[in-house]
């Protein structure tokens, strides 16, 4: 029986063990909801470390912050509900000068908005802004997944990390966090190389011991300049390629520092007002990055912005939320779902239950996706290394490229059954022999052993 | 130009030698060589990547502390004046191990080598480095000292932070201009500034980040709120440096660094130059006052005219040594026995602290399943060792602190210097620091392989210690007990056997590295303490023989004015006469030097 299966399961016998309490019962009913619906994201992190930013580069658009808790979640029309304290109410969601706003008129004191907005970027997942004042608690409580931002890891960074594993479930699987190291333009001081510079801090991050337990990934991203590169304004275009025909060492004079690029006698003719809004769009590092890019030939917006956005680190990032979260939807509702029960169980713990706590603690002892997903991030980060092919071998099996049996296998074309099944026998075969070689150390076999779970489960699916 | 607090300062000790005391002459000489090398020591210090060691570097415009955009200083660098450019580690290879007498040796290397020296090979051992670079800025005896980044408690390179701080005499705390004071800087500002008082905050790189102004406003409204009264400067050091390599006087103004200069040059080193002189006018006042006393004591005895009277005189002054004996008897009982109440008050506090925390891992393993948790557990022990050691030695000093006011009571006379500047000598927390990681034996407990503390005990001692005394309550109380760390109930206990081997297992680990801890921790206590004592103990004889001097130089005066004949007498008295004149006129020029308002009491 599949993971997801085995949770819906306990959810409904704890329905039925639970019958004569309202709380629980309204509690669970809102857990079995909540696992049909699509992986909810938090970005997470302190005061103006990027959080609106970021969201706003994983929407495309440009939305004005809100105060609290704000929702956006996939709709057919752009609409908004703010939670007051009469019930919700909606609220209009207008454009203006290019920016989304949801006008909140009287509820702006409101903590809670759910925004529906058309992307496709929210096909797979709902993403939640949080409010600096949300503590580690409250944002992993509300979320399946979170994206926390942090410039370099201090204490304060480390004491939200561990407080999400605060309890043997989560700690058992610490599988629903990726760190983003945010505003990577400033962590590289505004340098041409910052943001690979910033790239190569989070590539170390990924191997320091105190982080590797924490979460699934580091990524560096520039949440700016993301946004601004899928939000470019054709007259934005053109004013950037205006600055870089003028002559390198006469712009760079002029691209010194922020209050210079806005200062008077600019070498061409620019409004100060136009000057001024690049700054606030694209930071001084935008500004002189687009000049670098366009004068090394990527001089079209359509150019442009593809050569932004990938080096901004979107594209990671987005990678990222694929591979740990919307592909693996179900093991993360899974893992919400059974804390949340095991809330239910200490909250109220009666004889009838024991079944049910016993069943919870086999599921999370047994877990094979759990593995897969630990498995898959410390190959790619590389704290878990195999010999030679042995590598990419074992990260595709454990869902690196999808979890589909076609993806796990590698297939480049559509295998009939019959085929599948030789091929898994195989590797099946492969692997048990990779688990029990005594060359490879302790943790490798382990890893072996996982690989071997996975190609059992294949074999199995197949029938 | 020599300042004239040295002047005055050389004329006090001639006076010291022409009146026969060169133990006086000899106090003043040490004060002397101390404040003509007037280390100023200006800390650099704030949160990681915000632009210290470059803030340094273009204070200097020289590319001395390594800079990076990862975490990359590991050890302070001490950047001051010399006449040629030099550089050097200072390491210590068994600071992790012997607790006394750690030699450090100093390893010259090219000075373009350092900064890679420092980030790249940090081994543990290096200590600190130095710079010397002939700068016109550092000529007063500044001393730059580029620091580690605080805020990464459990760091290493926090400690040696906060033991730099200990003997800066101003601080530079430096925020970056992209984001506002944080709630840990602001803590930190609060903390730093009941240690040393003399705090400007620099706003770093306003090249990039078109909102400075802004951030500067609400730091400056963070800062007032909070009721410091530090000044905010906001620099770009990109510029600065720039500036230096093309010549461009226009954009070194931009850099905003010529209004940190003269901040610096106003606010900490002439600010220096006047606690410097109000040192000198304090030793030299007590030294004239004791050079007057014999004088005063020789003109009263001749100006009576009555032998008898003479006599009586001289046993007066007889006496007084007596008396003066009798109690620097007393005052050496007083500080012997409050040291001795102190070492054993220390040792029981610690142990019961100690038993507390033994008891809690006792309960806990009563029912938990150590194989469960057991890193938080490590982690729980770690924090409450450090915790309880902390408290214990911030106790043993303020204890210290205590005794030298109780021994200063029970001293004969009362003088201004009679507490030393500083009841604890200078190394007291080196050999605290010095303390070894404990060594929890590896053990088994079902396949599980339990390892040691983690991370660096020492360090994380020493932070927890060094904060303390500055009050700092960085280090949280662990306040919830072990037992929550393992779960609570929904997860069933395997009640067999295997389980209650584990627990005694785990309790057995517990109670071993414990009482390693104790016994460790209290020899470096008692250690300490006979440190403290030692140097309490030769602070307060040396006043005591500088009393005994001066009191018998009145009685060998009064001697003399009795045996002479009248008019050697009489010149005797007009020489008497021109010598306190010479006297006083010196004691106010110390006065006007200190501003100090101690009256000589010769007027009669
Ligand atoms: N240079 C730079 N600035 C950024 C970046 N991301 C956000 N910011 C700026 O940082 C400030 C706070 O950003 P915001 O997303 O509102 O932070 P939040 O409070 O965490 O939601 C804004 O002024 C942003 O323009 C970035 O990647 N680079
Ligand atoms: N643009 C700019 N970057 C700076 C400035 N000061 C420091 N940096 C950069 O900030 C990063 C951290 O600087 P560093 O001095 O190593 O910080 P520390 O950890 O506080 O010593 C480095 O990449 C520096 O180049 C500045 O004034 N302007
Ligand atoms: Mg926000
Ligand atoms: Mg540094």
């Amino acid at each position: 029986m599949s993971l997801e299966n085995k949770v819906l399961g306990l959810l409904n016998e704890a329905l039925i063990v639970y019958r004569d309490s309202p709380r629980a019962t309204s509690w669970l009913r809102n857990q079995l909801v909540r696992f049909g619906e699509p992986v909810r994201i938090a970005v997470a992190g302190s005061t103006r470390i990027g959080k609106s930013t970021v969201v706003n580069a994983l929407l495309g658009e440009e939305f004005t912050p809100g105060r609290g808790f704000t929702w956006y979640r996939d709709g057919v029309r752009a609409r908004a509900t703010a939670f007051t304290p009469s019930g919700p109410q909606e609220v209009p969601v207008v454009r203006r000068d290019g920016r989304a706003h949801v006008e909140m008129g009287m509820w702006d004191q409101v903590d809670r908005v759910i925004v529906d907005w058309p992307t496709r970027a929210l096909r797979d997942a709902t993403i939640i802004d949080t409010p600096p004042t949300a503590t580690s608690d409250q944002v992993y409580r509300e979320a399946d997944a979170v994206l926390y931002l942090m410039r370099h890891l201090q204490d304060v960074d480390l004491k939200y990390l561990q407080a999400a594993h605060d309890n043997p479930i989560a700690r058992s699987s610490p599988i629903n966090t990726v760190v983003v190291l945010a505003k990577a333009d400033e962590i590289g001081a505004g340098r041409i190389d910052a943001l690979s510079s910033t790239k190569q801090i989070a590539r170390r991050y990924r191997r320091e011991a105190r982080v590797q337990p924490l979460c699934q990934n580091v990524v560096a991203v520039a949440g700016l300049i993301a946004v601004a590169a899928r939000t470019m304004r054709p007259e934005e275009f053109t004013a950037l390629a205006a600055l870089a025909a003028l002559p390198r060492a006469e712009l760079e004079d002029h691209l010194l520092s922020a209050d210079r690029f806005v200062g008077g006698d600019f070498p061409v003719v620019m409004d100060p007002s136009v000057r001024q809004a690049l700054l606030e769009r694209y930071g001084i590092f935008g500004v002189r990055l687009t000049a670098t890019l366009i004068r090394q030939g990527f001089d079209t917006q359509v150019k442009l912005v593809t050569q932004l956005v990938q080096r901004s680190g979107l594209g990671e990032l987005r990678d990222s939320i694929g591979q740990y979260f919307t592909e693996r939807r179900e093991v993360l509702k899974a893992r919400s779902a059974l804390l949340a029960l095991d809330v239910v169980l200490r909250a109220e713990p009666k004889p009838a239950a024991r079944k049910i706590v016993m069943d919870l603690e086999r599921i999370v002892a047994s877990a094979h996706d759990v593995r897969e997903l630990r498995l898959l991030a410390a190959l790619q980060c590389g704290r878990t290394r195999l010999p030679g092919a042995l590598e990419t071998e074992a990260s595709r099996i454990v869902g690196g490229l999808g979890t589909a049996v076609q993806a796990r296998l590698g297939l480049e074309y559509e295998a009939d059954e019959t085929e599948q099944r030789y091929l898994v026998a195989d590797l099946l075969a492969r692997w048990r022999e990779q688990a029990a070689n005594p060359v490879l150390d302790q943790d490798q076999r382990r890893a072996a052993t996982v690989v071997v779970r996975s190609c059992e489960g294949m074999l199995s699916g197949l029938g | 130009m020599a300042a004239p607090w040295l002047d005055v300062l050389d004329e006090t000790i001639g006076a010291c030698t022409t009146h026969n005391r060169p133990d006086l002459a000899e106090r003043l000489r040490e004060k002397r060589a101390r404040q003509l090398d007037p280390k100023l020591r200006v800390l650099v210090i704030g949160e990681a990547k915000q632009g210290k060691s470059q803030l340094v570097n273009a204070l200097v415009n020289a590319p001395v502390c390594a800079v990076g955009d990862d975490i990359t200083t590991t050890v302070p660098t001490f950047v001051q004046h010399a006449e040629t450019p030099s550089a050097a580690l200072v390491r210590n290879p068994v600071a992790r191990r012997a607790i006394t007498d750690n030699p450090t040796e100093r390893v010259p290397v090219a000075l373009d080598q350092l900064a890679k020296e420092v980030s790249a090979g940090y081994s543990g051992e290096v200590v600190r480095a130095e710079v010397g670079i002939p700068r016109a800025l550092l000529t007063s005896g500044l001393v730059l000292i580029d620091t580690p980044g605080v805020g990464d408690l459990r760091s290493a390179h926090t400690a040696s932070t906060f033991a730099a701080l200990m003997q800066a005499d101003a601080v530079l705390l430096v925020s970056d201009a992209t984001s506002e004071l944080t709630a840990t800087e602001l803590e930190l500002l609060k903390q730093v500034i009941t240690n040393c008082p003399n705090v400007t905050v620099v706003l770093t790189k306003t090249d990039i980040c078109p909102q400075w102004r802004r951030v500067l406003e609400t730091n400056q409204a963070q800062l007032a709120r909070a009721g410091v009264s530090a000044k905010v400067f906001a620099v770009s050091s990109a510029l600065r440096l720039r500036a230096a390599q093309t010549g461009d006087k226009v954009l070194n103004a931009e850099s905003g660094f010529p209004d940190l200069l003269a901040c610096v040059q106003r606010d900490i080193v002439s600010a220096a130059d006047q606690l410097a002189r109000r040192v000198v006018a304090v030793s030299a006042a007590s030294a004239i006052q004791q050079l007057v006393a014999p004088l005063k004591q020789e003109l009263t005895v001749q100006n009576t005219k009555r032998t008898e009277d003479t006599i009586g005189a001289l046993h007066e002054a007889q006496r007084r040594v007596d008396e003066l004996r009798r109690r620097s008897a007393r005052w050496q009982t007083v500080l012997a026995d409050e040291m001795a109440d102190l070492v054993s008050d220390i040792e029981f506090d610690l142990r019961d602290r100690t038993r507390k925390i033994l008891r809690e891992v006792d309960k806990t393993f009563d029912e938990a399943d150590p194989a469960k948790g057991w890193d938080s557990f490590e982690q729980w022990l770690e924090d409450n060792l450090t915790e309880a050691g902390a408290k214990n030695f911030a106790w043993l000093l303020d204890r210290s602190e205590w005794v030298a006011e109780k021994v200063a009571k029970s001293f004969p006379v009362y003088r201004e210097d009679l507490l030393p500047g500083s009841i604890f000598p200078e190394d007291v927390l080196e050999r605290i620091s010095a303390i070894e990681r404990p060594n929890i034996e590896k053990f088994t407990v079902s396949q599980k392989l339990f390892t040691g503390l983690r991370g660096s005990y020492g360090g994380v001692l020493m932070f927890g210690l060094v904060t303390s005394l500055a009050g700092m309550p960085l280090i949280n109380v662990v306040s919830i007990g072990a037992g929550a760390l393992f779960g609570g109930k929904s997860i069933k206990d395997e009640g067999d056997a295997r389980l209650k081997r584990r627990q005694a297992a785990a309790k057995n680990a517990a109670q071993r590295h414990v009482d390693d801890f104790f016994i460790k921790f209290s020899k470096d206590c008692r250690d300490a303490a006979r440190h403290v004592q030692r140097s309490l103990r030769n602070h307060f004889s040396t006043l005591a023989e500088e009393l005994q001097e001066t009191l018998l130089e009145s009685a060998r005066s009064a001697r003399r004015a009795v045996q002479d004949d009248a008019s050697k007498r009489e010149r005797r008295t007009i020489e008497v006469r021109h010598d306190l004149d010479k006297l006083v006129e010196l004691y106010k020029r110390v006065q006007v030097l200190g501003g100090s308002q101690v009256a000589l009491g010769i007027s009669a």
